[in-house]
């Protein structure tokens, strides 16, 4: 099952826009190796479901694998051949929204080909171009 | 200690992100910076990017600045990276004496491979930095600490680092560094079906619940 929020306050959020960058979660903080998004997106939970089995599968029982965004914002979606208007549809998933720079996966105990590997596979599950970044351990 | 690097600087009249961001443009590349420290009036100042940070990159970290109003010796404190993490664009310098002792983090260096991976343990490392407090001329670039013998379910605390000599740990002793456990692959893989049973839909909070009488009246 895709990734969803336990409990929320509304139900039903208003769509939004996706304007400026990553001023948090921009960095890896917690593995050695990262995935940062190059542009904003929605990124739904079952995508994130994705990239994690995607890399859980790849790195077998080594390393751990991070996921920093959660979907906590929803959409709605009308059902097919449905006039438009008698009010807001029904909620049809639940997202992340990422803006260009945040760090979605992290990868650490592993080696950095492997780690390199795995977070490739993830950023095929992924309806972005991505990178792939390291932990900065000094000021350079 | 070898002689310090002198980095032309000048006085930056106009603040603000613009102005910065002005500073910033490939064309003019400047850095901007602030110098503050000694009990003397903070100054906004722009240094040559290109030769400030080809010497942060070979581990540099004090400076001579000559401004117009004199030199001045100078710790970096901190170097701020836009959002991508590529470009830097902004840094601290703090002024110092070149016979004082100044408190600063230094990055962690995990070496060797530990004894506890080839048990199937993952080694955790969950500080990167030390704060130490060292001459300002001996300040360590890195601190090595050797996982060779990290077995399965140890541990290194801080208390356990050696440090160069001169240098003092400012870090609580008993802050943990790192660790090598066991993975936890089964427990992850008894959550999942587990969820997949849960509800499909949140629990909503604000929604009004049916009173005692509504739902006696159905």
């Amino acid at each position: 099952m895709a990734l969803m929020p336990k409990r929320v306050k509304y139900r039903k959020h208003q769509r939004g826009t996706l304007k400026g960058v990553a001023t948090r979660k921009n960095y890896v903080a917690f593995g050695e190796y990262g995935l940062q998004a190059l542009s904003a997106h929605w990124i739904t939970g079952r995508q994130i479901e994705a990239g994690r089995v995607a890399a859980t599968h790849y790195l077998h029982r080594e390393g751990k694998v991070y996921i920093r965004i959660f979907p906590d914002h929803s959409y709605s979606a009308k059902p097919l051949e449905t006039r438009m208007g008698k009010g807001k549809a029904e909620v049809a998933g639940w997202v992340a929204r990422v803006k260009p720079g945040t760090v979605m996966f992290e990868i650490g105990g592993v080696e950095e080909s492997v780690a390199k590997e795995a977070l490739l596979r993830v950023a095929h599950k992924m309806p972005i171009r991505c990178r792939f970044v390291t932990r900065r351990h000094s000021l350079g | 200690m070898a002689e310090l690097m002198v980095l032309e600087a000048e006085i930056r009249e106009q603040k603000g992100s613009k102005a910065a961001a002005r500073l910033r443009h490939p064309k003019v590349g400047k850095l901007p910076a602030i110098v503050y420290g000694h009990g003397q009036e903070p100054m906004c100042i722009s240094l040559n990017a290109r030769a400030f940070l080809e010497a942060i990159h070979h581990g540099q970290r004090i400076f001579e600045v000559r401004l117009p109003s004199g030199r001045q010796t100078v710790l970096v404190k901190d170097l701020q990276y836009d959002h991508f993490g590529k470009q830097a664009i902004h840094t601290d310098l703090m002024r110092v004496d070149l016979s004082e002792r100044v408190t600063v983090s230094v990055p962690l260096e995990l070496r060797g491979t530990a004894k506890g991976t080839q048990d199937g343990g993952i080694v955790d490392q969950l500080m990167d930095h030390l704060e130490v407090e060292c001459a300002v001329t001996e300040i360590p670039e890195v601190i090595e600490v050797s996982i060779k013998d990290l077995g399965l379910g140890d541990m290194i605390h801080a208390k356990d680092v050696a440090l160069p000599a001169g240098v003092v740990l400012k870090t609580n002793p008993e802050s943990l560094i790192c660790l090598c456990n066991l993975p936890k692959v089964k427990e992850a893989e008894e959550a999942a079906p587990a969820a997949a049973e849960g509800p499909q839909e949140p629990e909503v909070i604000t929604e009004r619940k049916p009173t005692e009488e509504e739902t006696s009246a159905e």
